[in-house]
């Protein structure tokens, strides 16, 4: 086989003038465009992960924004209730849920809770996700359950306003968002245990740390 | 033609973007699911370290997980020979479940909401159940009622059930837990 019987064919060549090159550019210009696309469809779908968090305005901690404010936990709206509040999805039916709702920008709150003989669990879930601290009433001391909740920058001034050489004892919980929700679990062992268990979690206190 | 580039890339770009971002957060992401037997769970849920696609999810409802030392929730939408869960079969639930405060049982639709059944039975804690002579655990889910232990299903369609384990040491390394220490789900019949 010699290298000119692989030379293209000679035999029409005003029907082929100019059509392969331009094919040949058309692909190559729509494969880059594609890969283009590709890598801002990659781009758009990283931010747009990150940003729902931060953007979304139907997650618990802005359901519930109003809840617990009076200084101690409420219990979660029911489905249909009057104020017109979500029900919280992929509840345990087995578990009575009370919540503190905390801004930090008016200074540290202070949680206390009264334990019982039904389990008990404290969460501090952060707007824009993540659990932050969880505790449960096996931690108490002589029946309480009791930590602070403040920013980094509070935590500071707390720390250089402590007495010198004296270490505090109040459990200080950083959280790095200004706003969030304090949620307490009670498990019902048995459905006679809902007047304890809901006592128990809408006795929570959250107020002002002074 | 420049204009038609670009606007093929900015569609492209946007609709797949968006599309995917909306189809991975749409329900509960693969990353960071633990399966043990017919258990899946995603113990990282309910740390300070979620995982973004996690967080996404949680963040486009009114979640509140469990932390992770407060407790773990697994949830079984097929049985331990990996059939899906059907309302129409009887599956027998037992075995043993691992050290905890308290759990609870209980079977819902695919979203986590109980079903409307005529008897208000969705769920056990684990006081409410009788035990076989072993102390194990034995519940029958049917729809139809069965003697013992009986959870009720709807007539049919999917269904999932749901184990919650309150104060559990498990709940740190549920990667290492091996699928003995968890209820097994067995088909007993179907109509």
């Amino acid at each position: 086989m010699s290298a000119v019987s692989h030379d293209p064919p000679q035999r029409h060549p005003s029907a082929f003038a100019g059509w392969r090159p331009r094919l040949r550019a058309g692909l190559a210009r729509f494969a880059m465009t594609t890969l283009a696309g590709l890598i801002l469809a990659a781009i758009v779908h990283i931010v747009t992960v990150l940003a729902i968090p931060a953007l979304s305005r139907h997650d618990a901690a802005h359901a519930y924004r109003a809840l617990g404010t009076e200084g101690h936990a409420e219990p979660i709206p029911l489905p249909g209730n009057a104020g017109g509040l979500p029900a919280l999805r992929e509840a345990d039916p087995n578990v009575v849920t009370a919540i503190c709702s905390y801004d930090l920008s008016a200074g540290p709150i202070r949680i206390v809770a009264r334990t019982g003989t039904l389990p008990l669990g404290l969460t501090l879930h952060r707007q824009g996700g993540g659990v932050l601290y969880a505790i449960t009433d096996r931690a108490a001391i002589r029946g309480t359950l009791e930590f602070l909740v403040m920013t980094e920058a509070q935590r500071d001034e707390r720390i250089a306003a402590d007495d010198e050489g004296e270490t505090s004892r109040e459990l200080r919980v950083v959280s790095d968002a200004e706003q969030g929700l304090i949620v307490a679990r009670v498990l019902m062992r048995l459905p006679s245990d809902r007047a304890d268990a809901e006592a128990l979690a809408t006795g929570v206190a959250c107020g002002a740390a002074n | 033609m420049r204009i038609l580039d670009l606007a093929y890339i900015l569609a492209l770009g946007g609709g797949l973007g968006l599309g995917t971002a909306h189809w991975a957060v749409a329900g509960r992401p693969a990353i960071g699911r633990v399966e043990v037997g017919a258990w899946t769970a995603w113990p990282g849920s309910g740390s300070r370290d979620v995982d973004p696609y996690m967080r996404a999810y949680l963040a486009r409802g009114v979640h509140l997980p469990l932390g992770s030392g407060e407790g773990l929730e697994l949830i079984a939408d097929r049985d331990d020979a990996g059939q899906p869960l059907d309302g129409r079969c009887r599956y027998k639930l037992s075995g043993t479940t691992p050290t905890t405060r308290g759990w609870t049982i209980g079977v819902t639709d695919s979203d986590g909401l109980p079903f409307s059944l005529p008897l208000e039975r969705t769920s056990f804690t684990d006081s409410e159940i009788v035990r076989p002579e072993d102390g194990g655990l034995a519940i029958i889910a049917a729809a139809t009622p069965e003697a013992g232990n009986w959870l009720p299903l709807p007539a049919s369609g999917r269904f999932q059930i749901r184990l919650r384990l309150y104060d559990t040491p498990i709940s740190s390394q549920t990667g290492e837990t091996r699928a003995t220490n968890l209820p097994r789900i067995t088909r007993v019949d179907c109509r």
